[in-house]
Formats: structure tokens, sequence, C-alpha cells
């Protein structure tokens, strides 16, 4: 695809309207033929190209993880450009504690609110800096919304049945980690310069729905095309890692987080589905499941790529090393504690 | 990208989205209950690449190229001024990284990825090369499913239907409710070595990422075709035991190859 397209990109400079729609309909045309003749012969031109099972199985994978995802995505660039749009910046500065020490824990605690998967969390956190939320009160809410809203909490509950204790250690211990998550983005110096601020998107010149429609365009291609990076890792790893290792490990408590942990990170499982495969990890403690519920929702490969792609390649790979560590500390005290 | 070709871009993948939904072919990659969203995502797709270019082609030219001071790209990663989070930073300084001259990330040439899989590859519903990457051991169920209704059931009576993903689990954690009664199972086949193969099924939960196989090893008939589907009926039969756990099995009477069902996971 690249190819095609991106010499007539680099071709021409703008500099007249004219030579830009010309430049722009060849661009078009192209992709327009492309993606036709694709559809119409791609099967036929590439019959005994991708046979070999392993690749057959990674195609479905990554497509698999990239439909499953998409709705959430759709619905995640729908809430954000309506933020972003429709919702005054005056109205967090008001809903909102002012000192940003308070706003963490208010944060967190309306991650209730946003039902659906991580892939939806990253746009709306990202509307919701551009409009002035302190980044650490919208961090906080990147990483408890995922894990805390009552979708997740209901398949938790129905994954462990008469465990009610997993569902409270899962919000409880998600809730602990996105707060003290934010709380150290305060402390370590507010992202210096290796945070990418994402920036307003209010033209002062254009109306609302045209901020909407334009923010709404930008986000979905934007983090749809780090989506697919994720997509492609998740498939890569599902397929390259065997599930067998596991259970050489289950027996040492430490070694069983630390190691559900990372599998929740490669895995990329949507956080509506892991505790159905937590639950069916049965030979893991309940501490180790617990991190693997823990760690799902806010770090893994698909989620880095969103945020490298949102918020900076330099801020996720502080930030995701930073979110496993402290997801891990605090799955252990409250597994030790409630469970 | 040029503003034309991402709405081009958009409506193939809301159109993709919406014939998976509607052709039944999202089964292969997603659990039944994502139809009604999937085709929610494809009509809210379309509708914004269809808006965007009626909006725009009204538009002068002149102002159809000006980037509404989108967020730059993550390829280029330039330190942000002192004063980053003044909102009236100039915009035209990092507008244009990464995202041509056109504010529309480049990145969003991947999205054509997934599309051009689809369309080449077809990626088929999982099969036997996954359960293959898998153990055939029968996990402890964390909250077991209970099946009293199988007293019901006579020893002779003729071969209840259970899901695979059911009988991997029941026959070798409540044994004493399964044994000599007769069943009937239908999934693909999973060859191993020596001439063992099992009856499989994939459970997923959410979408074919948790896929985790069901294997039921099927004893007394030869090994159909890798991948076929076939159903099977027999005698509950004493699980294998290896060093990592015990394996369901079944001693197959009857074997008939049918058609891939519907949906393809349990």
């Amino acid at each position: 695809m690249r190819p095609v397209s991106t010499p007539t990109e680099v071709a021409e400079k703008p500099d007249g309207t004219a030579k830009e729609s010309t430049g722009s309909s060849v661009a078009f045309t192209a992709t327009l033929i492309l993606l036709v003749g694709t559809a119409l012969f791609g099967r036929r031109l590439f019959t005994g190209w991708f046979t070999a099972g392993g690749i057959r199985t990674w195609a479905t994978m990554f497509v698999g993880v990239t439909i499953q995802a998409m709705p959430f995505l759709v619905l995640g660039v729908l809430l954000s450009a309506a933020l972003t749009a429709f919702v005054p910046a005056s109205f967090f500065a008001k809903a909102l504690p002012r000192h940003p020490a308070l706003a963490v824990p208010v944060a967190s605690a309306s991650g209730v609110v946003l039902p659906g998967c991580e892939c939806a969390s990253v746009p709306v956190s990202a509307a919701l800096m551009s409009r002035g939320v302190t980044p650490a009160a919208a961090i906080a809410f990147l990483l408890s919304a995922p894990a805390i809203n009552p979708v997740v909490l209901t398949s938790t509950a129905v994954a462990f049945p008469g465990k009610p204790q997993v569902v409270i250690a899962r919000a409880v211990t998600s809730l602990a980690v996105s707060m003290v998550l934010g709380w150290l983005w305060l402390l370590t110096g507010k992202g210096g310069s290796w945070f990418k601020m994402p920036k307003n998107r209010h033209a002062h010149d254009a109306g609302k729905f045209d901020v909407f429609r334009s923010a709404m365009l930008h986000d979905f291609l934007h983090a749809g095309g780090f989506l697919v990076i994720g997509a492609a890792a998740a498939a890569t790893l599902n397929v390259v890692v065997p599930r067998t290792w596991l259970d050489h490990v289950a027996g040492n408590l430490l070694l069983s987080v630390v190691i559900l942990g990372l599998l929740a990170v490669l895995l990329a499982i949507c956080s509506e589905a892991d505790a159905f495969v937590a639950a069916s990890l049965s030979q893991f403690s309940l501490t180790a499941r617990l991190a693997f519920m823990v760690v799902g929702p806010i770090v893994d490969v698909k989620l880095i790529a969103l945020q490298a792609g949102t918020f900076g390649p330099k801020f996720a790979v502080r930030f995701a090393p930073a979110t496993f560590v402290v997801a891990l500390t605090a799955s252990l005290l409250v597994g030790w504690w409630l469970l | 990208m040029r503003r034309s070709v991402a709405a081009l871009v958009i409506v193939f993948i809301g159109a993709a989205v919406m014939e998976l939904a509607t052709s039944g072919t999202y089964l292969r990659y997603v659990k039944p209950g994502m139809r009604w969203m999937l085709l929610a995502a494809g009509v809210v797709l379309i509708a914004l690449a269809v808006t965007d270019v009626l909006v725009d082609g009204r538009k002068k030219p002149a102002q159809q190229e000006q980037p509404v001071a989108m967020p730059e790209d993550a390829w280029r990663d330039a330190p942000w001024p002192a004063g980053r989070r003044d909102e009236e930073i100039d915009h035209s300084a990092h507008a244009d990284h990464g995202h041509g001259h056109h504010g529309l990330p480049r990145t969003a040439w991947l999205l054509l990825i997934p599309i051009f899989a689809l369309l080449v590859i077809d990626p088929p519903a999982l099969g036997a090369d996954a359960a293959e990457r898998q153990s055939p051991v029968s996990s402890k169920p964390a909250n077991p499913k209970s099946n009293a209704w199988m007293a019901d059931n006579s020893q002779g009576a003729p071969p209840v239907a259970v899901p695979v993903t059911d009988y991997a689990i029941w026959a070798v954690w409540q044994q004493d409710t399964m044994k000599g009664r007769r069943y009937q199972l239908t999934g693909f086949v999973t060859p191993a070595k020596n001439g063992v193969w099992y009856v499989t099924r994939i459970g997923i939960t959410c979408c074919v990422a948790d896929g985790t196989a069901y294997m039921v090893e099927a004893r007394g008939q030869a090994a159909p075709p890798k991948n076929q589907w076939v159903t099977v009926t027999g005698l509950w039969a004493e699980p294998t035991k290896r060093p990592d756990g015990d394996v369901a099995a079944l001693t197959v009477e009857t074997l008939k190859p049918v058609a891939m069902p519907v949906n393809p996971y349990e």
C-alpha cells in the first residue's frame, strides 16, 4: 500500500490548489483501484500464497482482535469527539477538584461510567486532556475505566461464581493502581519532555459539528492504525508462545504472578473477556489470576501501541513498565489481604 | 493521508465490518453477541465518511485543505516547547509531523492490512493448527457445570449429544456421572503422534485471541483427515494419563463426516 501512495504524497508540495486536487485525485483513484482490485481478484491472484497453517491461524487471530476491538474503538472515538466538540472545557474545571492530587481519585472513581474495553478509554482520556483536565487525572481515568466498569465487573462475577471476593479484589486493586499511577505522575515531574500532550482540536472558526466530524475522523484513523499494530503483535505472540509453558510455573506464587502478568500483556484479551480466561487458568492461585485481570486492561501490546500513538512512544516506554510493576505489586498485596 | 482517501478507506472498513456481520462470517472471529455492535460500528463509520465527503465537497478547495489543528503523529516525536499546556500554542509548528500536508495521520494506511487480510487470505475459523499449539489436557474447572440431568438417562439409552467443551471436562472431572453412557460429539479432527487423534472444539469467550481448545481423544477408529469436521458417537472411556494431567477420551462406535457448523466455536 505505502509504495503506491507515498510517492504521490511526497512528490507534490502544497503550492497550488490545482496541483493539490490533481494529486489528491491520483491518490484517491490509485487507492480505489487497489481496493476494488483486491476485492475482486485478491483471492485468485494469491492462491497458494498463504496456505501454511501457521500463517492462516495468525491471520485469523489478527483479524479477530481487530474486529473485536473495532466497535469499542468506534465508541471511544465517538465519545472523545463528542467531549471535544460539545462539552465546554469549563465543565471539567467545575466537575473535578482543582488540586491535581485530589482530582486523581475522583477521576479514578468516574471510570465506572465508561462501559467498554480498553480500546475506548485511550481516545477518551486523550480528549479529556485536550479539554484541560490535568493529565494525572486523565491517566487515572485511562487506567480505571476499562477495569472497573459494570460490564467488566459483571463478567468477572459470572466467571467466578460464588467468589464475590474476586470481584471486590479486582475493583479495589484496579482503583488503587490507577490512583497510584496518577499520583506517581505528579511526583515524577508530570511527564517532563517525554510526554506528548494531546492537543486541543478546537479550531476557533469551525462549527461544533465540523469539530466533531474532524476529531472523530482523525482519532479513528490514528487509533485505528495503532490498533492494527497491536493486533498484529498480539496475534504473533498468540501463535508463537505455546500455552503449555504455563503449566511449569504455576506452583511458585511470585513467579506465577509475574508470568500471568506477562501473559496478560502478550495476549491482549479485551477486559470484558479476560475474567473468563483467568477462570480457566485454574492451575494458578487466585492471586496470580487477579494479577492477570489487573494487568490486562491497563498494559497489553495492543494498548502500548495505542498509547504510543496517542501520547508518544517515549511516554509508552516509561508508562507501560511502571504500570506493570505497580499492578503486580498491588495484586500481590490485595491478593494476600482479600483472597 | 488525504481526506478523500481517508474517507475511502473508512468506507471500506465500514463495509467490511458490515459484510462480516450480515454474512455470518463474523462468527469465525468473535462471539455471536457481537453482531449488532459490528453493524452499528459499520453504520457509524460509513456515515462518518459519507458526511465528510458531502460536507467538504461543498466547501471551497482552499478551506478544504486547511487542517483543523490535529495532534501530531507519533512517528516524529519532537520535544514540546516549554509552555506546552497552553491551548493557544501555535499549531502550525507541529501540525505537519507525520501527517503529510493534510492533517490526517499516515498510520491510517495500516488500516488497509486487515482489509487485505480479509480479502486475500480469507482467514478461516481456528482449526487443528491452533489446537495443536495447545495442550489436550483437561484443566480442572473453576466453577463446575452440573451434569446432574445425565442421571435421567439410563445407561443403555441412545447417545446424548453434548458439547465437546463440556465432555472434555466432565469425562475427566465428573467421571461418576459419565461412566457407561453413550455420547455424541461434533468437532474437527486434530491429529497427534502415533495415530492418536482428537475430536476438537475451540471455546471462545470474546474473540479468537482467547480461543481455548477442548480435545477428546477418539479411540477405536483411524484418524480422518486433519481439520475434517465429524460427528462421532461412542462410549465414555477411561481418560489418558499424562505427566501434565488427564485427557478426556471416547471409544468411537460411529463416525460421520459433517459440514462445519454455522458457529464453529462453543
